[in-house]
C-alpha cells in the first residue's frame, strides 16, 4: 500500500499544481469580492496540505500492508472491459448506439467471460430490448443511431 | 398536529395510481439492487435517474427514495444466504447472518432482519414527519455563512465520520471539489479549468461522475474475477420470529433503530457506520456476547434496524436544509435538481406535496418491502441463482444510456467511463467515494455562499463567528477536523502502552 500511497500524493500534487497554474491569469480578488481564482487557489492549497499530510504518514508507517490491486489475470478482466467500453463509445458515431450495445454485450459475455453462445445472445436481446423500450419508445430518447437505423 | 395534517395530505398524493405503482417499482428495484452484490443504492440510483426524466418530480423521488431504502431491505439477502453483503451498511448482517444460515435458521435471520428494518423504518419516517417542518422552520434564520458552514461541515464530517483513513477521505472530497471547479464560474462568468474544451464550458454533471464513480467503478471491481460465490443452500421456512427470538430481538431492533437515526442525522455517517455502531453497542448490551460473530439473532436484528433507519434519518438533512448527508441523498439531491427543483429550507412551503407525498410513499414502500421480505424472500432468493455476469452487459449499457441522456451528448458517456476509472482506481487505493460525490454536490453552494459572505463582510473572516449559529457550526467543522487527529493520537497511545506491556510481559519471562 506504501506505493500506492506515493502515486496518490503525487498525483494529488501534480492536479493540485495544475488547478493553481490553470487559474493563475485570474483574480484572486475583484474589486470588492473574492475572484475567480479564490476557490481554486484555496482548493489547491488544501491538496497540497493533503499530498504532503499523506506522504509523511506514509513514510511514518512502519506496518506493511499490501496493495490491494488484482492479480495479473484479474488486471487483464478489467483492462479489457475497460477497452470494450472504449471501443464501444468509439463505435457509436460510425454505426449506432444500439448496434455498438449489441456488439459490447457479445464481446463481453463471449469474448471476456466465455459464457455460453444461446444464454449470451437472449442476455443481449433482452438488454437490448430493454433499452429500446424504456429510453427510445418511452421516454422518446433520440440515441445516434447508424446505417442499419439502430 | 400541522404535520400530521400535511401527512395526511402526502397520503393523498402518495396514493394515487401512478405513484403507487412506481413506489412499488422503487423499493422492487431496490431489493433486487441490494440483493446483488457489486452495486449499491447509491449506484443503483445514480444509474436509473436518467429513467426518471420523463416523470412527475413527486413519482421520480418516490421511485428514487425507494431504491435507496429497499437497498437497504435487499442486502440482506445477499448477506445471510452468500456471505457477501449486497450491500456495504450489511456487512455486519453477513458475520452473523451467515452462520445462523449455515445452522438452518437462515429463515429467523431474514425474519429479524425485515422485522427490525421494518419497524426501525416506520419509527424513522415518523420521527422525518415531526422533524423536518421544525429543522425547516430553524434554518429559515440561515444566511450566507451558516450554508457555507453546514456545506462544509457536510463534506468534513464525511470523511472524518468514515471507516477509513482521514485524509484519504479528505482527498476524496478534495478531488470532489476540484471536478466542481471546472466550468464557468458562477458569479463573475470567466471560465475556469476548462483548457480550451467547449463541452467543459458548462462544467462537469453530477451524472457522469456518480454514474462513473459508483456504477461503473463496482462493475470494474467485480469484474476482476469470475464470480463464483454460491448461496447456502437452505428451504426458506420458518420465515417468522418465535417469541423467543422476538424476546431477544425487541430491544436490539429498538437500540438499533435510535442508533440508526441519530447517525443518519449526522452529516457523513450514514448507514454503514450505523450498522457497525449499533453491532458494537448491540454486543456490549446483549446477555450472551459470545454468539456474536458465531450467529447471533440479535446481532443481525440491530445491525439491520439500524441501516434503514439511518438511510430515513439522512433524508431529514437533505428535505430541511437541502444539504445530503450520505452519498445516496446527494443522488436524491441531484435529482431533485434535474427536476428543476430548488432544494433548501423553503422546500417545505414551496413543494409541500412533494415532500409530504415523499415522506407517505416511505410509510407505504415499507409495508410493501415487509411484504417481500417475509413471504416473498425465497422468490427474491432465486433472484441469487443468476449468474452475475449475465446482469453486468446491462447495467454497464444503461449506464451508458443514462449518461448519453442527461445531455444527448456523447461528451459525457465519455466522462463516465472516465469517472469509472478513477472511481476503479480510487477503490484500490482506498479511497472513499462518498465525499467526493458529496463535494461535487455541495461545491456550488459552498462556493457561492463563501464567496457572497466574504463580500458582506469585505473580506473579513469574523463573519464566519459572529452570529451564534454560525460560531457552533464552525465549532463542529473544527471539531470534524480535530476528531482523526485525536483518533490518531489515541491508536499511537493505545499502540505505545500495547509494546510496553509487551516488553514488560518479555522481560519478566
Amino acid at each position: 500500500m506504501k506505493a500506492t500511497n506515493f502515486i496518490i500524493a503525487a498525483v494529488l500534487f501534480g492536479l493540485s499544481a495544475l488547478a493553481l497554474l490553470g487559474t493563475w491569469g485570474l483574480p484572486y480578488w475583484a474589486d470588492f469580492a473574492p475572484g475567480s481564482a479564490f476557490a481554486p487557489f484555496w482548493v489547491a492549497a488544501i491538496g497540497l496540505v493533503l499530498a504532503i499530510a499523506l506522504l509523511v504518514t506514509t513514510l511514518a508507517d512502519d506496518g506493511h500492508e499490501p496493495h490491494s490491486f488484482p492479480d495479473r489475470r484479474g488486471i487483464v478482466r478489467v483492462a479489457a472491459l475497460t477497452a470494450g467500453l472504449w471501443l464501444m463509445v468509439l463505435l457509436i458515431p460510425l454505426v449506432g448506439f444500439m448496434t455498438a450495445a449489441i456488439a459490447f454485450s457479445l464481446f463481453l459475455l463471449l469474448g471476456i467471460e466465455r459464457r455460453p453462445l444461446v444464454p449470451s445472445l437472449l442476455t443481449t436481446a433482452v438488454v437490448s430490448g430493454l433499452v429500446y423500450g424504456v429510453f427510445i419508445a418511452w421516454l422518446g430518447i433520440a440515441l445516434p443511431t447508424g446505417p442499419f437505423g439502430l | 398536529m400541522d404535520a400530521l395534517a400535511s401527512l395526511a395530505q402526502g397520503f393523498s398524493v402518495a396514493m394515487t395510481p401512478t405513484n403507487l405503482l412506481f413506489v412499488l417499482i422503487g423499493v422492487t428495484l431496490g431489493q433486487l439492487i441490494g440483493a446483488l452484490p457489486g452495486i449499491g443504492p447509491s449506484a443503483g440510483m445514480a444509474l436509473l435517474l436518467p429513467v426518471t426524466f420523463g416523470l412527475d418530480p413527486v413519482t421520480a423521488l418516490v421511485m428514487l427514495s425507494g431504491i435507496m431504502y429497499g437497498g437497504m431491505y435487499g442486502g440482506t439477502l445477499t448477506s445471510v444466504l452468500v456471505n457477501v453483503p449486497g450491500e456495504a451498511a450489511s456487512v455486519m448482517t453477513a458475520v452473523d447472518g451467515n452462520q445462523l444460515a449455515r445452522q438452518g435458521r437462515a429463515g429467523q435471520a431474514l425474519a429479524a432482519s425485515a422485522i427490525g428494518s421494518f419497524l426501525a423504518g416506520i419509527g424513522a419516517v415518523t420521527a422525518l414527519v415531526f422533524l423536518t417542518p421544525a429543522l425547516s422552520a430553524f434554518a429559515l434564520g440561515f444566511s450566507a455563512p451558516e450554508y457555507f458552514l453546514l456545506a462544509l461541515l457536510g463534506i468534513t464530517a464525511t470523511a472524518s465520520m468514515g471507516t477509513g483513513s482521514a485524509v484519504k477521505a479528505m482527498i476524496g472530497a478534495t478531488l470532489g471539489l476540484m471536478i466542481a471547479l471546472v466550468g464557468t464560474d458562477p458569479i463573475q462568468g470567466t471560465s475556469r479549468l476548462t483548457f480550451g474544451s467547449l463541452e467543459l464550458l458548462e462544467g462537469v454533471d453530477f451524472l457522469p461522475v456518480a454514474i462513473g464513480v459508483f456504477g461503473i467503478a463496482e462493475i470494474l471491481v467485480s469484474m476482476e474475477q469470475t464470480q463464483a460465490s454460491a448461496a447456502v443452500r437452505t428451504r426458506l421456512r420458518d420465515m417468522w420470529l418465535t417469541r423467543k427470538d422476538w424476546v431477544e430481538c425487541r430491544m436490539a431492533m429498538l437500540r438499533g433503530g435510535v442508533i440508526g437515526f441519530v447517525i443518519g442525522l449526522m452529516p457523513g455517517a450514514g448507514p454503514t457506520v450505523a450498522a457497525l455502531l449499533a453491532y458494537v453497542v448491540e454486543k456490549k448490551a446483549s446477555p450472551h456476547p459470545e454468539k456474536f460473530g458465531h450467529g447471533a439473532l440479535d446481532g443481525v436484528a440491530a445491525a439491520e434496524s439500524a441501516n434503514n433507519s439511518a438511510a430515513h434519518g439522512a433524508m431529514v438533512p437533505m428535505l430541511a436544509l437541502g444539504i445530503p448527508g450520505s452519498a445516496s441523498t446527494a443522488v436524491l439531491l441531484a435529482a431533485l435538481v434535474l427536476l428543476g427543483i430548488r432544494p433548501g429550507p423553503m422546500l417545505l412551503t414551496e413543494q409541500a406535496d412533494l415532500v409530504w407525498g415523499l415522506i407517505a410513499s416511505m410509510f407505504i414502500g415499507n409495508v410493501i418491502l415487509l411484504i417481500m421480505n417475509l413471504p416473498l424472500a425465497p422468490l427474491f432468493a432465486s433472484v441469487l441463482r443468476i449468474p452475475y455476469s449475465y446482469l453486468v452487459p446491462g447495467i454497464l449499457i444503461v449506464s451508458l444510456v443514462g449518461a448519453y441522456a442527461i445531455s444527448l451528448s456523447l461528451f459525457n458517456v465519455g466522462l463516465t467511463l472516465f469517472f469509472g476509472m478513477v472511481g476503479y482506481l480510487m477503490i484500490r487505493a482506498d479511497i472513499p467515494r462518498a465525499p467526493l460525490v458529496l463535494a461535487v454536490v455541495l461545491a456550488p453552494l459552498m462556493e457561492s455562499s463563501l464567496r457572497q459572505s466574504l463580500m458582506l463582510s469585505e473580506g473579513s473572516a469574523a463573519i464566519f463567528v459572529q452570529r451564534p449559529l454560525s460560531a457552533v457550526l464552525a465549532l463542529l467543522v473544527i471539531g470534524s477536523l480535530a476528531l482523526p487527529l485525536f483518533n490518531f493520537m489515541l491508536a499511537r497511545r493505545a499502540a505505545r502502552r500495547a509494546g510496553v506491556a509487551e516488553a514488560l510481559s518479555h522481560s519478566s519471562d
